[in-house]
């Protein structure tokens, strides 16, 4: 047998191989729940490699330019590989073509090596470290064997040839093994059978998704997320596509501040405990452990003492609640992600398991849940209070026979005599532009945003439910919030229960009232150096991170950006009920973003969101002024008059 | 949520109010001819607005009725419509920013001065003369008591026609009404004496008339005290009845409760609760009215504290708390909270410079804020300058400097602060060494506050001389260095050769307190009562000679009761119309050493001599220049301050002058220029630093 035609054996070899992997690896994706999907979708997988994929990973540009030499290399080989040798051509035109491809991966793979070198902590070990080397096996040895015959010695092509084959079982067991390799085949389908499709429509999508409630409707009897085989199969899949690049860690508040939450960890230990069939092993109460890991801990949790299994309970076996609920739900992980894995919708999903079925939360949580279910306020407060800052305003409260062209929406900010400055300034812009508006009054109940992110989808949908029904009863046209968290549930989560509204944020209304001139600004007299301070859940949540910046520059402030703003901003640590749950690290993310501002020289940070504002003015010591976007227009109308 | 309480709001009648403070009725003294609010009365009260107060009750004591003098304490003339178009004034300006008014209406009675314009006969329910005006008074007849009826009723309708709020009926500090409701006062034996229903019946028919006139949406209240305070006057639980059944009568929206009647001295003391009175003194008279009241109740006096204000609010001890000196002290108090700057607000200290000048006939002041009543040309909010950026050197850091410091740094300048004590004060802090008058130091700490927020540069313990101040190439300099204690006036009394110290050396401490004290009073302010209450205290016995007419003379009308209070319980010997002329030493019969003090009576010329074992002299202070003559001839306007420009609160003209290098303006405020009071010195310091 010649050396072209063990070539050809050992491809079909590999690809049936790399196929029968696939096949039991996609058993262990059907263990989840089904989900809607379309085959037609594989047809989309270039378009969002190219594109959507790409997006992500082009922010780094080293990165994505060794991943086109090296995957662009390999697949290039593969498919000439298939068609010279899978197919018994047997060109040497197309040996000349093997050659080059290979030559390119060659360059991209010495890159993988330079970086694995010296390569940052958040990049996983363990197997990954072995990939330049196997990578470089496949691609030297595809090379010598591609030259023309005559140069080899049969002992060089036998070498070239093990090398080759020791580079292909990479490729060709990763899917099956569940090796660093798998991410290219799960990362594809990931993108064909992805759970948010919105995704790859140019639109955010940051919705979570309701669950039903009708517990008899329900296997098991339990809410959300309890076990690996809870999660709809594609979610399993999406796990599977991760490649370790820790980009999430990198992004994450919680890890940072030495919370005890690793997104790209939790990541893998749900692959863990899908990919572990305790029905295959000996024993029927084997489990899969997290000791493989090779990056780095959850803070404060040493690796090896965590396990699971597809049946098994997640909390706290295999993951811990506190990593759970250590979470801001500031979507970094989910924004960073080159394989667009959805994190939040994993932890919520688990949360809500922790919350609806077993009522374990930490912190004030509980009590925050009671307040929301009692007086429909967060801090447990009479709903009339909420508009007590605004009676010496003279500004109307909404009626059902008194329709406006904009209803505010105070949130619970309102509470907060921080916020009521925010708010009053805000009342000060809009009657300075002469908008029709009024106030909810005590018509307002809280959104539920904080019980959704804490898991409790009952208080949410019942707050929901109650919010539709009173502002369906109401004559408005657009409803204006200054918090981004109400903007976020009545503008994209209330739609589920059938509440479509427009909704704007008031950094959004106000760059609209000012560009069309109702809104006549003046200069500010703000000297200090400034810089802004983009909420997630006005950013990532609802892609705004424009209009603010807009203003500010309208009314003559130079906005000096921190190294994390807009889309890829860092959290205050105030989201998803993180300050309520309360989990212990080495540090509070506020501290870490006002060190950001600090890090530039900012004396003032501008906000646009009552938690943020909350969450930084908590910051103790001297640090930068917390000015809501909407106190620093107002203050150029006194100039102004 | 903060102070939950204090911002929750209060509905009077239609009026919703954004929170529970409110500045209450008093005598501004800023009417003009005629009785008329004008400028400086609108804008007074528009800063409180400004400031975020939700209610004020302005025109303390305004009459309505012709018979009431209004010379003394220049009240609003609710007598004639002409008052109605300045009232609008007033109503719109506060309405702009949010904000309710109302105005105190009433009817004095005996308690004025007759020997005044128009001269009228004062009414009185029987007659009985009112000792603190010499209120010399005619028993009121049946016409009269018809005629003042209808003159409510038309200032009501003139308040309402102004597009004020509310209407504030007094019945308290012994004014008409009460004057028919107290024993004291009413010894009439037909249908407005004798039961307590029949000495109401005034009050009633008033409020009959005022509802009558202004229907039933329209706010009116009553003020009433809680108890006399006096063995024949009006107890506690006459006084429940009373606003028990006042307030079931419907015809009104509030009972706003002082303690303490007002009819004699010492009872006019306690109104205005100053510094020596412990907080809230009369809070519970308020809750125990409130405990019987259908209607809200509102309650002044000596609540100077954003968190005792919450407090007494979430005690459900009254309904809304009066916060007024507060609000002269600070009128911007509310948003500073709301703003959560409460560090910011200048406290009031209870120094009741505002009611004692009010009580001399002056118009209302604050010792601490210049800037009060003033606000056509001084700054509650000292903007930044627009201008260029300069060095300002301060010297002295009494509260002329810290005043000047603060409002140069407030203007953006780059400002050193020297001292050259340890600790910033001056002679505040000498002033807050007099037992009950420790308080004082509030207006220094505030200062003290704020000059580190602004981010003056402190330099303490350190005593300045021009070659320092040169090194530091100011552009401007001020001399803030206060005086020395004038003890060395009259070499006579011997305090070079040691025979007499001064009362600065007792209130420092530097020198023990004899047993057998004279204290010689020259001045006549706190000063000289507060060395010999110190020195009382601390178990000397004390004699105070003045050539004034009386003990502290100088100090205000509800300020010598307190000091007399302790002067007579401490056995202080009060000495007033003798001279001090001289001090020798002699030894006593055991051979003891004694001093000699020669008195001579300001009257007679007659010389007395008194045997004590130290003499203490408090006479005021001599002003430090040194530093002053060393620097004029450097300075570029030898250390000239257009007094012009200065008091039409205009730039100086100097500042528009270009500065070549090393050159550089010298001022001096306060005591280092001549002798002033604390108030003096500020307002020295912001009408000159403001335009810097």
């Amino acid at each position: 047998m010649s050396i072209q035609h063990l070539i050809t054996l050992l491809f079909w070899l590999a690809t049936a191989t790399l196929l029968a992997g696939l096949w039991r690896r996609s058993q262990l994706w059907r263990q989840g729940q089904s989900a809607d999907f379309s085959w037609i979708n594989l047809l989309a997988i270039p378009k969002r490699y190219f594109v959507d994929l790409h997006h992500v990973v082009s922010r780094e540009p080293f990165i994505a330019r060794t991943h086109v030499a090296t995957a662009g290399g390999a697949v290039a080989a593969l498919i000439l590989v298939a068609i010279n040798y899978g197919l018994m051509l047997y060109w040497n035109v197309l040996n000349w073509a093997i050659l080059i491809a290979t030559a390119i991966m060659l360059v991209g793979v010495f890159f993988v090596w330079l970086r694995r070198r010296n390569a940052p902590s958040r990049l996983s070990r363990g197997a990954w470290s072995r990939l330049p080397y196997s990578l470089a096996a496949f691609a030297i040895g595809l090379l010598v064997l591609s030259l023309p015959v005559s140069v080899l010695a049969g002992s060089v092509a036998v070498l070239a040839l093990i090398l080759l084959m020791a580079g292909s079982a990479e490729l060709a067991l990763g899917i099956g093994l569940g090796g660093p390799m798998k991410h290219a085949i799960a990362g594809l389908l990931h993108l064909a059978f992805h759970p948010r499709q919105q995704r790859f429509n140019g639109k955010l999508s940051t919705a979570l998704k309701p669950i039903a409630l009708d517990v008899i409707t329900l296997e098991n009897q339990e809410f959300g997320i309890s076990k690996p085989s809870d999660f709809k199969w594609n979610q399993l899949l999406g796990f599977d596509a991760c490649v370790q690049c820790g980009k999430c860690e990198a992004a994450c508040p919680a890890f940072a501040a030495g919370q005890p939450l690793n997104p790209k960890k939790l990541i893998q230990d749900l692959v863990v405990g899908f990919s572990h069939d305790e029905k295959s092993s000996h024993d029927k109460n084997s489990k899969g452990t997290d000791a493989k890991f090779a990056g780095s801990p959850y803070p404060g949790m040493p690796i090896g003492e965590h396990s699971g299994s597809i049946h098994a309970p997640i909390v706290p076996s295999l993951i811990e609640a506190e990593t759970l609920w250590s979470c801001t739900t500031c979507r970094a992980c989910v924004q960073e992600c080159p394989m667009l894995i959805e994190h939040v919708d994993a932890i919520v999903g688990l949360r809500r398991n922790l919350t609806l079925t077993k009522g374990e939360l930490p912190g004030s949580a509980p009590q925050t849940l009671e307040n929301l279910r009692q007086t429909a306020t967060v801090g447990g407060f009479d709903r009339k209070a909420r508009y007590y800052w605004a009676v010496d305003l003279n500004v109307k409260t909404i009626a059902p026979n008194i329709p406006v062209d904009i209803l505010l929406i105070a949130g619970e900010g309102a509470f907060d005599m921080r916020y009521q400055r925010t708010l009053r300034a805000l009342v000060k812009l809009l009657k300075a532009a002469k908008v029709d508006f009024a106030l909810m009054g005590e018509y307002e109940r809280d959104t539920g945003d904080t019980a959704r992110r804490l898991g409790d989808e009952a208080t949410f949908q019942k707050l929901a439910k109650l919010n539709i029904e009173t502002l369906n009863s109401l004559s408005f046209k657009r409803i204006v919030t200054a918090d981004p968290h109400v903007l976020h549930s009545l503008k994209n989560e209330y739609a589920a229960f059938g509440g479509n509204y427009e909704v704007l944020h008031h950094s959004t209304l106000l760059a609209q009232l000012a560009a069309s001139g109702q809104l006549k600004l003046g200069k500010s007299d703000e000297t200090r150096k400034l810089t802004y301070h983009d909420p997630c859940y006005l950013g990532r949540y609802n892609g705004e991170t424009e209009s603010p910046r807009a203003l500010l520059k309208s009314i003559g402030i130079q906005v000096n950006e921190m190294e994390r703003s807009g889309m890829r901003g860092r959290c205050c640590g105030g989201g998803g009920g993180a300050p309520l749950t309360d989990i212990p690290g080495k540090q509070r993310i506020p501290d870490i973003r006002i060190a950001d501002a600090r890090t530039i020289g900012a004396e003032v940070v501008a906000v646009g969101c009552p938690q943020c504002t909350a969450m930084l003015e908590g910051v103790v010591g001297n640090r930068p002024e917390i000015l809501d976007i909407a106190q620093l227009l107002a203050s150029t109308l006194e100039l102004e008059s | 949520m903060r102070y939950p309480h204090l911002f929750t709001p209060i509905t009077l009648n239609k009026l919703v109010l954004p929170n529970r403070i409110y500045s209450t009725a008093h005598a501004e003294v800023y009417a003009e001819a005629g009785g008329m609010p004008g400028e400086r009365y609108i804008k007074y009260y528009e800063e409180k607005a400004k400031g975020g107060l939700g209610l004020a009750i302005c025109g303390g004591s305004s009459p309505v009725s012709i018979d009431v003098p209004q010379g003394s304490w220049k009240p609003v003339n609710l007598t004639t419509d002409r008052v109605i178009e300045p009232l609008s004034r007033l109503a719109e300006a506060m309405h702009r920013h949010g904000s309710k008014i109302m105005i105190q209406a009433t009817h004095m009675g005996r308690r004025s001065a007759y020997a005044g314009e128009p001269w009228p006969h004062l009414v009185s329910p029987s007659g009985v003369r009112e000792p603190v005006h010499r209120g010399n008074a005619k028993a009121i007849e049946i016409e009269d008591i018809h005629r003042i009826i209808g003159d409510f009723a038309a200032a009501a309708k003139r308040v309402q026609a102004a597009g004020m709020d509310g209407i504030e009926i007094s019945a308290a500090h012994q004014h008409l009404i009460d004057q028919f409701w107290s024993p004291r006062t009413n010894q009439r034996t037909d249908e407005y004496g004798g039961s307590l229903e029949n000495r109401m019946r005034f009050g009633m028919q008033v409020l009959n008339a005022v509802r009558d006139a202004v229907g039933a949406d329209f706010c009116v209240g009553l003020r009433m005290c809680a108890d006399e305070f006096h063995d024949d006057g009006l107890d506690p639980e006459t006084l429940k009845n009373i606003a028990q059944i006042m307030s079931e009568s419907g015809l009104i929206d509030f009972i706003s409760v002082i303690g303490s009647g007002a009819d004699t001295h010492n009872k006019v003391a306690n109104c205005m609760p100053s510094m020596a009175l412990p907080p809230e003194p009369f809070v519970h008279l308020a809750a125990g009215i409130k405990s019987v009241s259908k209607v809200p109740i509102l309650h002044a006096q000596g609540i100077r504290d954003v968190t005792q204000a919450e407090r007494i609010i979430a005690n459900g001890l009254v309904d809304m708390v009066g916060m007024t000196r507060a609000h002269i002290a600070d009128p911007h108090m509310i948003v500073k909270i709301r703003d959560g700057r409460e560090d910011q607000i200048r406290q009031c200290v209870g120094a009741n410079y505002c009611i004692d000048r009010q009580y001399l006939g002056q118009d209302v002041l604050c010792v601490q804020n210049a800037a009060t009543s003033r606000e056509s040309t001084m700054p509650q909010v000292v903007s930044k300058s627009k201008g260029e950026k300069r060095r300002v050197i301060v010297v002295g850091a009494g509260p002329a400097g810290l005043e000047a410091a603060r409002v140069s740094a407030e203007r953006g300048h780059e400002v050193i602060l020297f001292e050259r004590n340890a600790s910033v004060g001056g002679q505040v802090n000498l002033a807050a060494k007099a037992p009950q008058r420790e308080q004082m130091a509030g207006i220094i700490r505030w200062f003290d506050m704020e000059t580190n927020r602004l981010g003056v540069d402190r330099r303490l313990g350190v005593a300045a001389d021009a070659a320092m101040i040169l090194a530091e190439k100011p552009s401007i300099v001020v001399l803030a260095t206060g005086g020395s204690s004038h003890s060395g006036q009259v070499p006579a009394w011997g305090v070079a050769e040691g025979l007499a110290v001064s009362s600065w050396d007792i209130l420092s401490e530097r020198v023990a307190p004899g047993k057998n004290v004279l204290i010689y009073d020259g001045i006549g302010t706190h000063a000289g009562f507060g060395t010999a209450d110190f020195m009382a205290s601390r178990g000397s016995q004390v004699e105070i000679v003045t050539p004034d007419p009386k003990v502290a003379d100088d100090v205000g009308g509800t300020t010598f009761p307190i000091f007399y209070r302790r002067l007579y319980s401490q056995g202080i010997i009060p000495t007033p119309n003798f001279w001090l002329d001289s001090v020798y030493a002699e030894k006593d019969k055991d051979g003891r050493d004694k001093k000699i003090a020669v008195l001579r009576n300001e009257y007679t010329e007659t010389l007395e001599e008194r045997e004590v074992d130290q003499v203490v002299i408090e006479n005021g202070s001599t002003p430090n220049t040194e530093l002053y003559w060393a620097l004029k001839e450097l300075s570029k306007n030898h250390g000239q301050t257009d007094i012009k420009t200065l008091f039409d609160a205009e730039p100086q003209p100097t500042l528009g002058q270009k500065l070549n290098d090393g050159e550089f303006l010298l001022f001096r405020i306060g005591d280092c220029v001549s002798m002033h009071n604390i108030h003096g010195a500020i307002y020295d310091a912001l009408r000159l630093c403001k335009d810097f």
